[in-house]
């Protein structure tokens, strides 16, 4: 897998809707952001992983769902899903 | 043992076998009812290479259980022994074989008497070298031609490693550095002491790293383990895949092993904290840099078997980390301390209070520990870096850090992964100077022997950077 930013967003469009319920269609893109992320896991370890301790670019996807927010984190060869629902996942 | 003894004995055997293979049966009548999954999320399984296999798990018994005892229950579980883990006595590898998660298998080996502890195998995450937000500088062996004092390396990009020698360049603050070049007066390490670098591997046919590679000795028979068989260990171990080839194909690893001891002096690249070492790669990360704690619990158990073997292995260094604690990491860390080898673990990078929200294995609060905190060139604190006034018990330069990476190349790079190299390397100068000191005493001369500084007091327990020069007992 390398993902670029759009590839990236597409695939957590993709995500958001299978887990709202909403259309993908629907979804709206707030903001898709260089950042730096403070781990190999993006700063979004899922239960029990551990990650390098190094720091990490990628990019900070910010989607509205039908009025929900959801943040999905990305770099070339992984999208994660900050806190939805209090948890956090590798998609 | 009188005869009603023994055949009390005998009879309580039979029950715990027999109960054993009861549940076993249990959980596969109920495997049968579960409906399958069909539904899987977008790129799940390219991303979990490790999701194909059964559930992994952990399982300690209690000490003194016979290898046959425990592979007889695993059988009535109808699961597969992957591996007894030596170095802790009843500490075993399970995968299952009916589709369960991890938690159910767990929790089903919680039930079976003798078993003191039972776990997920936890995956563990390394960064991918294309993602990272480093840059990258070219093969290394260019640069201006300049002289070098006598005490300074000869080293093309040395002006650059702010950390070994600070002299306010790129905004920094003159002398907020590990004092390596006064250190140096005393001692540039040792080819007698070998650091492990548990991590994704480690590029040992990088230029500026070959010389410092630490290579099986002709003495030592080949790595043999009863599960795993025998592996033609010469560069090192790789747990990935039990391949003998310990290769670094995802960078952090390498990058953790040129600060510790990229060659000095060689008129190439950078230095290490250690002009001359021998760094033994040992790979728990695979490409995509995703590891599990079976298998650095493995690679700390090789580690155990070599020092056993006569290898000089001192220092263990552990640039990876999370919240999430492992019982039988702990364990085989403790291990490790046991056989007077330190265990060097990143603080994290989450800049939270460890002693509040923990992060392991740096959280371990065992004798051979210890977490590292990340400092930036002012002597500050790094903004991203973890803390505690109890559980974390040094800091080093950790942002901006320039050292080797894949393909011959260098590149600098943030975390305390990399400031944890640093202490691992000056625990190496120190062992270089007194090879007999104990883990303790290597301890206690790391910790005392700091920088105090104002934005550390109240942050780390030393309140302090590490000083390499006060650590090698220059002043």
């Amino acid at each position: 897998m390398s993902l670029n930013r759009d590839e990236a967003t597409k695939r957590a469009k993709a995500d958001a809707g299978n887990r709202t319920g909403v259309s993908e269609d629907a979804i709206k893109l707030i903001s898709a952001e260089d950042t730096e992320f403070p781990d190999a896991a993006l700063g979004a370890a899922v239960s029990g992983e551990m990650s390098g301790m190094m720091l990490t670019s990628g990019w900070r996807i910010i989607l509205d769902a039908g009025g929900k927010t959801l943040e999905y984190r990305a770099n070339p060869d992984q999208i994660r899903l900050y806190k939805f629902k209090g948890k956090n996942y590798r998609i | 043992m009188n005869r009603n003894n023994l055949l009390a004995h005998l009879a309580l055997a039979t029950a715990i076998i027999l109960a054993a293979a009861f549940i076993g049966q249990v959980r596969r009548w109920r495997n049968e009812w579960k409906p399958v999954r069909v539904v899987r999320e977008v790129g799940e399984l390219e991303l979990n290479p490790v999701a194909a296999k059964g559930a992994e798990v952990l399982v300690r018994f209690k000490p003194g259980t016979t290898l046959d005892y425990i592979k007889s229950i695993v059988a009535t579980h109808h699961d597969r022994f992957e591996d007894e883990i030596e170095a802790v006595d009843g500490l075993t590898a399970v995968e299952d074989e009916d589709g369960l998660d991890a938690d159910t298998v767990v929790n089903e080996y919680l039930k079976v008497p003798g078993v003191e502890y039972a776990e997920p195998n936890m995956q563990i995450t390394l960064d991918d070298p294309r993602s990272s937000n480093s840059f990258t500088y070219g093969s290394g062996s260019g640069g201006s031609m300049v002289s070098y004092p006598m005490n300074l390396p000869d080293d093309p990009m040395f002006g650059s490693q702010w950390s070994l020698q600070n002299t306010g360049q790129n905004g920094g603050k003159d002398g907020a550095d590990i004092s390596a070049v006064n250190a140096w007066d005393t001692t540039r390490g040792s080819e007698s002491i070998v650091v492990a670098v548990l991590d994704s591997g480690v590029d040992y046919t990088h230029q500026d790293l070959v010389e410092n590679m630490w290579h099986r000795p002709a003495e030592v028979a080949e790595y043999s383990d009863r599960e795993l068989g025998t592996i033609d260990d010469i560069n090192g171990f790789n747990a990935v895949d039990n391949l003998r080839d310990p290769m670094d194909d995802n960078g952090h690893g390498t990058h953790c092993a040129g600060i510790i001891g990229a060659e000095g002096g060689n008129g190439f690249g950078i230095s290490g904290v250690n002009w001359h070492v021998k760094i033994m790669p040992l790979k728990f990360m695979n490409a995509f840099g995703q590891g599990t704690t079976k298998d650095a619990i493995e690679a700390i158990n090789y580690v155990i078997d070599r020092k056993k073997d006569g290898v000089n292995v001192r220092v263990i260094s552990a640039s990876w980390g999370s919240t999430s604690k492992s019982k039988a990491l702990g364990d085989a860390i403790k291990r490790a301390g046991e056989e007077g080898i330190l265990f060097v673990a990143a603080a994290g990078n989450s800049s939270e209070n460890s002693d509040r929200r923990p992060h392991y294995p740096a959280g371990y609060d065992l004798p051979n520990v210890i977490s590292v905190a990340a400092t930036d060139r002012n002597d500050q604190l790094a903004t991203f870096s973890n803390y505690g006034a109890k559980t974390v018990h040094i800091a080093a330069p950790g942002r901006d850090i320039l050292s080797t990476w894949l393909n011959g190349t260098f590149r600098e790079a943030s975390g305390t992964s990399m400031a944890t190299p640093e202490v691992s390397g000056v625990a190496a100068l120190v062992l270089a100077l007194e090879p007999d000191m104990t883990v303790a005493k290597l301890r206690e001369r790391l910790l005392t022997s700091v920088d105090k500084l104002p934005a550390l007091e109240g942050k780390v327990s030393s309140g302090g950077r590490i000083n390499a020069s006060k650590a090698v007992g220059e002043n």
